[in-house]
């Protein structure tokens, strides 16, 4: 068994695959310990599809976790939430992570995103400017396979690119472009192509073209979309020790606070310690906080990376609404990947003094299995039924609001007393989405909302509930980067301040959310943190 | 063992050796009727295949579903009906009304029901996806070539064939 390495990288997700390969291409040693299991694409697809019909709108319930590696997952205690709202985000944990099922989505952030404190009197302000990540996501689309439009009109945010997209975006269906049409004709709003992960009309990074399989979440068939689990066979050629099946439950450290090892249980409960220069948890926002609190020791009793006591705290997502409503003309949703155009530009705004800022997505997800109960129960049978199943589907639209959230640090992960399988303390989060988005939600959203739905001739509009809002799984926060070691955990390289050899890349780094999905930014931060650690490698 | 005691363990175990045949020939005879009703609920051509998994499930949760079945069909009959239209009506409202549209939801969402620990009868042969199937794909199941889904909107009156 391998027990030391140049490298040690915990997670085999985005973050830690991109970082992997990075110092992989330097010539560094690299050993990738996975927490759950490695399976086949064609096990996921099957496990979709023998899914019952309700089961099917849950993204994880494809990937049933193994005892040793619990993740969220139905029927299944793991994640305590606490506080006036339900914290339940989905993230897996498998050998590629999280972006098995995500929807590939893209957006960057904008300039303005970086800098709630300084602009608008809220949040905080990133450790960086927008010209200083701009590089990285232009790396970050290159490796991923991003298409986006080449038209500046339909491009966000709306400034100058400083490169391409590698490939032209994907199309709109005919219900997404008459969607746009009307959006611009009637509200003056710019429903824009959605920049995405996903090969567009050609093979790119030995991955296929999209072909329309519309199932991007829970899991792409084919892998045109990037998920983390198609570059690992890629690192183990380039030299990558890959771990799986073990789960990291301590970090230690010696002299100087430096990491020197961690500590891990294979399936067996059997312990190993892995020693190592270069550390790198990439765990995803709620495991690697743990591991952290987790490894507390005689000279961090608090945790490791946790004299500013922020590690766990400001805890955010964008916490989400949906709409679903039937219009009278034929929208015909379900052509194409599963998100494919929304509204970004009404996440721009002085508002964001006063409130939450908002995105509205336009769901392109086949509309079947949704309106199948409302179908059935119509009482019709026979070629009045198969007209109802056909009018729903093509009529009934979902839009969702993505709010932006401020980083609160009463929104905190902490150990609970109830313990996993392996005898670890279960994450527990206490949750409140917070009076900025609630205000969001009543005074901004639901309008814009209704307006919306007025606008493509909706016939059945409800109000979504100021109070109630669901997971957008996007972790953020709980391990916030900063230029003041008082307040931060990490430095703009996601080093840890406390200990010199530690990085922790990824959303809990991410010191504002905006509206757009995380991941693209998560990857441009690990691109940061590579560069940094393979320079103190190099001795540079 | 006296004799008697020998008879009966004797006739014991030829009841046990045919049961597995009778019980073949039962389980044959309710598929076929099974289909038999299910064609006449629903205007399409049926999977045998499904059309057994469905069977077995209903079996195991209405006791009576023989029973309900030839009532089924004994209503159409009634009627001379050959399409669900022509007979639906005629169906008792109340349990044997519920069954039809227990069958008739269990051939379209492939599913027992829209519970997520439903038992699953099949996915890509549940009728839900068939009426729409020239504008959107039955998910993971590729759609069309690459960046070619931009067709037009269908109107919606042109219902597939299947």
């Amino acid at each position: 068994m391998t027990s030391s390495s140049q490298v040690i990288v915990v997670g085999t997700g985005v973050v830690g695959s991109v970082i992997a390969e990075h110092c992989l291409d330097a010539g560094l040693e690299v050993l990738m310990i996975e927490a759950g299991p490695r399976v086949s694409r064609a096990q996921i697809v099957e496990n979709y599809r023998n899914l019952p019909l309700g089961a099917k709108p849950d993204a994880t319930a494809s990937y049933p976790p193994a005892d040793w590696a619990p993740h969220p997952f139905h029927g299944l205690e793991h994640l305590e939430s606490t506080g006036p709202n339900k914290y339940d985000p989905t993230y897996i944990r498998y050998a590629g992570g999280s972006t098995w099922h995500w929807a590939g989505t893209s957006w960057r952030l904008t300039p303005e995103d970086m800098q709630l404190r300084s602009r608008y009197g809220v949040g905080r302000d990133w450790a960086f400017d927008y010209e200083t990540i701009d590089p990285y996501y232009n790396m970050t689309e290159r490796k991923l396979g991003i298409c986006g439009p080449a038209d500046p009109a339909d491009q966000w945010p709306v400034r100058t690119r400083s490169m391409p997209y590698p490939m032209p975006h994907l199309p709109l269906s005919q219900g997404e472009r008459k969607f746009t049409e009307v959006m611009r004709d009637k509200l003056g709003l710019r429903n824009v192509p959605v920049a995405q992960a996903r090969n567009s009309g050609m093979p790119y990074d030995d991955r296929p073209a999209c072909c329309a399989n519309n199932n991007c979440v829970p899991v792409c068939p084919v892998g045109a979309k990037y998920d983390a689990a198609t570059s690992l066979n890629r690192l183990e050629a380039k030299g990558a020790t890959i771990l799986e099946n073990s789960v990291v439950y301590r970090v230690e450290t010696g002299e100087g606070n430096r990491i020197v090892a961690v500590h891990y249980y294979d399936r067996d409960k059997t312990s190993h310690r892995v020693t190592g220069e270069h550390f790198v948890i990439a765990c995803n926002g709620v495991e690697t906080p743990r591991l952290m609190l987790m490894s507390a020791d005689d000279r961090n009793p608090n945790g490791l990376a946790n004299s500013s006591d922020q590690v766990g705290r400001n805890m955010m997502d964008h916490p989400q609404q949906g709409y679903t409503f039937t219009t009278v003309e034929p929208y015909w949703l379900g052509a194409g990947p599963v998100v494919n155009s929304g509204i970004m530009e009404t996440s721009q705004g002085d508002f964001r003094a006063d409130h939450a800022a908002v995105y509205f997505r336009l769901n392109n997800f086949a509309r079947n299995r949704d309106i199948a109960k409302r179908a059935m129960s119509s009482g019709k049978v026979g070629r009045a039924l198969d007209e109802e199943i056909r009018r729903l589907t093509a009529t009934s639209l979902n839009v969702v609001a993505a709010f932006e959230m401020l980083p609160d640090p009463n929104n905190r992960l902490t150990l609970s007393a109830q313990k996993d399988w392996l005898g670890l303390p279960r994450p527990s989060v206490y949750w409140d989405v917070g009076d900025y988005v609630r205000r969001s939600s009543a005074e901004y959203s639901n309008p814009l909302a209704q307006r919306i739905a007025e606008a493509v001739g909706a016939t059945d509009f409800k109000p979504a509930s100021p109070e109630k809002f669901s997971t957008s799984k996007h972790i953020m926060g709980g391990t916030i980067m900063g230029n003041d070691p008082a307040t931060s955990v990490v430095d703009r390289h996601s080093r840890t301040h406390d200990h010199a050899n530690l990085y922790l890349p990824g959303g809990g780094a991410m010191a504002s959310t905006a509206c757009g999905n995380s991941t693209i930014t998560m990857t441009a931060m690990a691109f940061m943190a590579a560069e940094a650690l393979v320079s103190e490698a190099k001795g540079a | 063992m006296n004799r008697r005691q020998l008879f009966l363990l004797g006739t014991a175990a030829m009841l046990a050796n045919a049961m597995p045949s009778f019980t073949f020939a039962a389980t044959q005879d309710i598929e076929s009727r099974f289909m038999g009703a299910s064609q006449l609920l629903v205007n399409h051509d049926l999977s045998p295949a499904v059309g057994a998994r469905i069977a077995a499930f209903a079996q195991a949760s209405y006791p009576n579903l023989g029973d309900m079945l030839d009532r089924i069909t004994e209503t159409a009959a009634a009627r001379g009906a050959s399409r669900v239209e022509d007979f639906f009506d005629a169906i008792p409202e109340g349990e044997l009304r519920d069954f039809a549209f227990w069958v008739i939801s269990a051939w379209y969402t492939g599913s027992s029901s829209g519970d997520r620990d439903a038992t699953l009868f099949t996915y890509e042969e549940a009728l839900l996806y068939q009426p729409t199937i020239d504008m959107v794909p039955i998910p993971t199941f590729g759609f069309s070539a690459p960046n070619a889904w931009g067709n037009d909107l269908y109107p919606l009156t042109d219902l597939p064939r299947f």
